[in-house]
């Protein structure tokens, strides 16, 4: 598998790490313990297309969210996570703390 | 008194030529780190840089160079570069006067080691360890890359178009680059050439 980074070009799986889901949102401080139960513990495992953490520890060091279909592996967008976490926070529904 | 520990340098071995390639361990180099702080931190330093030396910081993976002095600024990720100079406390005072008020600026001098591999075929040596592409339609002089030499980090930067190319390593792992450089260098062969420490 490779992962085209924004920075760096088309490079191979072994200069990244896979950190996880990029979808969770961390809850407010007083959201209920279900909320914070979900978000510390619980996950989802999609068939099909799902957005990722990977770092690329080798290169650039940046954090990318990847959006890899789980059935083929098929890579089908990559982006700085930076960048969408800002445009999370600029978008009606930006919402939640240190996400 | 403490005891100063005696200085030895990172890699031993003499420098290895095979095939008009040639692979030498970098004399002593001045190199440091700038990481822009966040906000309006980037374009502060852009600024500043460019008023002390004359150049622009690369927002792609390049190096530039600074006809003002013997430096050269090297993309290391977004918002970071490694500024690459004479070995001397004069760059880092200069960075300091410069910008030191707008990014953490880091000596580097200890933490990395330059090998030099140039020569018609640096190329092809170079291939059998990096997984980038090194086409020079791709990667030409002054083109800068983060990536594993084998199981090494490394950042790679062509120097110039003969090719060389000059390979900023960790100095605990110089001495094992260097190995697996001259290996690569003789083919696949272990020569007498595999003398290092
Ligand atoms: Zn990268």
């Amino acid at each position: 598998m490779r992962l085209t980074c924004p920075f760096c070009g088309s490079r191979g799986l072994e200069e990244f790490t896979y950190r996880g889901d990029a979808t969770v949102r961390r809850p407010s401080a007083d959201a209920s313990q279900e909320a914070w139960v979900d978000y510390v513990y619980l996950r989802d495992n999609p068939c099909g297309p799902h957005r990722e953490l990977w770092y690329h520890g080798a290169g650039c060091r940046s954090w990318l969210v990847v959006t890899r279909d789980t059935r083929t592996h098929q890579i089908l967008d990559v982006r700085n996570a930076r960048d969408v976490m800002l445009a999370e926070r600029m978008s009606p529904e930006g919402k939640g703390e240190g996400s | 008194m403490a005891d100063l520990l005696s200085a030895t340098l990172p890699v031993v071995s003499d420098p290895v030529t095979v095939g008009g390639v040639t692979l030498e361990l970098v004399p002593p180099t001045s190199i440091v780190s700038l990481g822009a702080f966040a906000g309006a931190g980037r374009d502060e330093l852009v600024g500043r840089v460019r008023a002390e030396f004359g150049v622009d910081l690369p927002d792609v993976s390049r190096a530039v160079r600074s006809s003002y002095g013997n430096v050269a600024f090297l993309w290391n990720g977004p918002t970071q570069w490694l500024v690459v100079g004479e070995d001397s406390g004069e760059l880092f005072s200069r960075l300091q006067k410069c910008c030191g008020d707008v990014c953490a600026l880091t000596s580097q001098g200890d933490s990395r080691t330059i090998l030099r591999l140039s020569g018609m075929g640096a190329r092809e040596v170079a291939t059998r360890l990096l997984p980038i592409d090194l086409h020079g339609q791709v990667f030409s002089t002054d083109c800068v890359a983060s990536t594993l030499a084998g199981h090494i980090p490394v950042i790679v930067w062509q120097t110039a178009q003969t090719p060389a190319y000059d390979f900023l390593v960790f100095r605990s792992f110089a001495s094992s680059l260097f190995h697996d450089l001259s290996v690569a260098l003789n083919g696949h062969t272990f020569s007498e050439t595999d003398h290092y420490a």
